[in-house]
């Protein structure tokens, strides 16, 4: 965990007093809706269907047990009880008051978390592999460089009105956890030939209404001109992105209009006039890197009889095959948390389970907790001999599902259940999908398989990139779902293609059902879904899903 | 009843507003002036060369600030104009004006002006505006100096979280 | 039939406009039948802008004796989330909640798409 200083803090007591002086003008009337909206927006406050959600930043994915015991005290206070973890790493609270949110800026503040910039035209909350630090193919912790990309980016003075609002994920691994290729910058961190870091950098991905998986536009950008490439980047968009059409607004569209070299030309002619003042100086970047606290991995723990109990409980084995990892350190593993119990609302956590996933960090995980892009949650370093009794803790507060990366482990939006701009539910289609493929045999059997639903084409639910993508439509006022095959938002990033006519909603799940049977069918050897599907093309599929309309 | 707040020192006043804004085709009534950038570079000389009054330049969100690389010396004032607040486009142009093209003289902001983007437009170099939201001076002068760090340079030469933590 | 609602500005309470004042039942709404004063009811709510945000029209069916919206986001608006069926208007029960839940028009309120189009 980075440590704030007096400096961070003081940033966040003046921005949440600021925003109490901008609800207090709202609520009297001196501010307009229509002027109030892309202020609360700035700050992560949405009004939704039925109430204001506020949307908090977790800062790369990175909790302490401290800050979630506080999430926890919000949950109860604040909301009914409970959370959502969304894409984008950060926890939504959907029943929020307006005139609370000051109040519950402020206890967020006194545990150095913050709304930021999680909405508005602006630089949202940048995202990182959640198994940084921990992972055993990491070439350096990317935590670093995002933290001093959220000082840079926070209240940034000339790119905080930008044509739309613009996503920053950086990873550090081969196996790409971030889905950066479909962001308006990914940082890819590379060794270079001088054993210096270096990024290399993806611009102009993205999802939404046209979906890109984003070229590269540099190959290597020394890690300590990384600000200075950063400023020209935006720069460049600020100036040049489209406002007229908030649909192509996005870095994506200039990119692809340009064409990703003459981008990356203007960038690199931009660049050349900011010179290294726009860089962060080495020790800044030292002194954040010393600000982490340092998991103490010292020694080869024994593994205690860690081995002994997988071998005696099939459920415990089971859960350490889906949901633990490999760790860099020898004796220890990365404890994934499924926020995808069968049924369950994806990413939805409840104020009892933050505690206990609290207390598990504070006594087994070095008290560090991570927040994923697929709405689930990590314990980066768990020593093997203690994974039993996490998976234990876990379990007792419906926390131990053991599907990871597996069919039921489904990406969903909040939908029409909650959002103003969904056309359709997500989250019943998530539900309905998880109970049919219950059976974790089954679903073990199936292998990895990634379904991610949204509720409109905006898609927060990253149905572009799922395995399977569910995409929810309006049809003559009627809810109807989009399948699309083949996405992934891993390192072989790829858009899904339509696979044919949307389906309603009773429909669904027997598709998806289809679909696997006829991945069943097809597979030779250990073929993923994925593999299958490139090799195959769409056309057994599709005829599994439709054949009786013909 | 005065419309233009100026940023003095770390408050911010009333000021009078001498300019009068001219549209292209307009006769030149004398005076304290505003012309269009395409006006300007059209009767650039010309317009050096007036007898009395000053002169400032008006750039509208899609216009290039580097078209004023060279040109600078007879403007007094650029003003800024921000037909939504929403469109952050000034900001870039501001600080350019400021940091690459060393413009010494009053950076205005005019159109939809909102005391609450105050911070952000005096980081990038404004220095005078014409709030269309009712505010006043006191309500600019606090906005502007609410936040008693910031992480980034900018063109106000206020010194970085990153240079204050290492003591500079 | 029609009625008038929108979010209150305090908490973003789902709302419907009464003889002037907002109640948070749909079962107490006031009705229009008539585009007249459908109109001026929300003519006048648009002019408390630190009352409610967004106030719009929406078009009801009958369902078991009791008026429910024709649009399936209108119903889930005077319902709740249906991934918890104790959060939101639902938790009360009653007739007029399961009237709510089994009506299933399908069609779009006119006034939510009037309202966007105005944006």
């Amino acid at each position: 965990m980075y440590r704030y200083d007096a400096v961070d803090r003081a940033v966040l007591a003046d921005r949440t007093a600021e925003f109490r002086d901008q609800v207090e003008r709202r609520l009297s009337g001196e501010l307009t809706e229509d002027q109030f909206k892309p202020l609360r927006l700035m700050n992560g406050l949405y009004l939704q269907l039925h109430a204001y959600m506020l949307r908090v930043a977790v800062p790369y994915g990175s909790l302490n047990p401290v800050q979630m015991r506080a999430l926890a005290d919000i949950a109860r206070r604040f909301d009914r009880g409970y959370g959502h973890f969304t894409t984008r790493t950060n926890i939504q609270f959907n029943w929020v008051r307006l005139a609370d949110a000051p109040d519950i800026l402020d206890a967020l503040a006194a545990v150095d978390l913050h709304a930021i910039q999680t909405s508005g035209n602006c630089i949202r909350n940048v995202t990182a592999d959640p198994y940084a630090g921990a992972a055993a193919d990491e070439l350096e912790d990317p935590r670093v460089w995002c933290e001093a990309i959220r000082q840079w980016s926070s209240l940034h003075p000339e790119f905080s009105f930008l044509p739309r609002k613009f996503k920053i994920a950086v990873t550090a691994s081969p196996h790409d956890r971030t889905a950066a290729k479909v962001h308006d910058i990914g940082l890819l961190l590379r060794r270079g030939r001088d054993g210096e870091t270096g990024f290399e950098v993806i611009v102009g991905g993205g999802m939404g209404r046209t979906p890109h998986v984003g070229p590269t536009i540099k190959a290597y950008l020394p890690s300590d001109r990384l600000f200075s490439y950063l400023e020209a980047i935006l720069r460049v968009y600020n100036r040049h992105g489209r406002r007229d059409n908030i649909y192509k607004a996005r870095i994506k569209i200039l990119v692809s209009a340009l064409g990703a070299e003459a981008f990356a030309r203007e960038v690199e002619a931009e660049w050349e006039r900011i010179g290294t003042d726009g860089d962060l100086p080495r020790a800044e970047v030292d002194r954040i890197r010393s600000a982490f606290t340092t998991p103490d991995l010292g020694g080869a723990p024994s593994s205690g009889d860690f081995e002994a109990r997988r071998a005696a409980e099939p459920a415990f084995a089971r859960f350490v095959r889906n949901n633990l990892k490999a760790h860099l350190r020898p004796g220890y593993g990365i404890v994934d948390i499924s926020l995808k119990g069968i049924g369950e609302t994806p990413g939805d956590i409840s104020a009892d389970q933050m505690e206990v996933v609290a207390d598990l960090a504070e006594r087994f995980g070095q008290g560090d907790i991570r927040a994923t892009h697929e709405q689930n949650l990590v314990l980066p370093h768990v020593r093997l001999e203690h994974v039993h009794e996490v998976w234990k803790g876990l379990a007792a507060v419906g926390l131990a599902t053991p599907n990871i990366n597996l069919i039921s482990d489904i990406i969903a939006c909040p939908g029409l259940d909650y959002c103003a701009l969904a056309n359709a539910r997500a989250i019943c289609v998530a539900q309905d999908i998880a109970r049919r493929f219950e059976a974790p045999d089954r679903a073990e059997a199936i292998g990895e398989l990634k379904i991610k639903i949204s509720g409109c084409i905006n898609a927060c639910g990253h149905h572009h990139v799922g395995h399977i993508g569910i995409l929810g439509v309006d049809k003559k006022g009627e809810e109807f779902y989009q399948l699309t095959l083949g996405g992934s938002g891993a390192e072989d990033a790829a858009v899904g293609k339509m696979l044919g006519p949307a389906l309603p909603i009773d429909r669904v799940t027997d598709a998806v059902e289809a679909i696997v049977e006829a991945y069943l069918r097809e597979r030779t050897g250990g073929e993923r879904f994925l593999d299958t599907l490139r090799r195959t093309g769409d056309a057994p599929f599709r005829e599994a899903v439709y054949a009786d309309a013909h | 009843m005065p419309t233009l707040i100026r940023r003095e020192g770390a408050g911010c006043a009333w000021a009078d507003d001498t300019f009068v804004t001219l549209e292209d085709e307009a006769p030149d009534p004398g005076g304290d002036v505003i012309v269009t950038l395409s006006r300007f570079l059209a009767e650039g000389e010309a317009l050096a060369a007036r007898p009395a009054g000053r002169l400032g330049v008006r750039l509208e969100p899609e216009d290039e600030v580097e078209a004023l690389e060279g040109r600078l010396a007879p403007v007094v004032l650029v003003a800024l104009s921000f037909p939504k607040f929403r469109d952050g486009r000034p900001f870039t142009a501001a600080r350019l004006l400021r940091t690459r093209l060393g413009f010494q003289g009053e950076i205005r902001a005019v159109g939809d002006v909102l005391r609450d983007q105050a911070g952000f437009m005096v980081r990038c170099g404004f220095d005078a505006f014409v709030p269309s939201d009712g505010s006043g001076p006191e309500a600019w002068a606090l906005a502007a100096a609410r936040h008693r760090h910031v992480y980034q340079r900018a063109a106000d030469g206020r010194a970085p979280a990153f240079l204050e933590r290492q003591g500079g | 039939m029609k009625a008038l609602t929108a979010n209150r500005l305090s908490d973003g309470e789902v709302v419907f406009w009464k003889d002037g004042a907002w109640v948070e039942r749909l079962a107490e709404a006031g009705l229009f039948d008539e585009d007249g004063p459908a109109a001026s009811a929300e003519a006048a709510a648009r002019g408390q802008p630190t009352l409610v945000i967004d106030p719009y029209l929406i078009d009801l069916v009958d369902s078991s004796g009791f008026w429910a919206p024709v649009s399936y986001r209108e119903r889930i608006r005077a319902l709740g989330p249906t991934n918890h069926e104790l959060h939101g208007k639902q938790a009360e029960g009653g007739g007029a909640v399961e009237a709510l839940r089994q009506a299933h028009g399908a069609a779009r309120s006119s006034g939510r798409v009037n309202l966007i189009r105005r944006k």
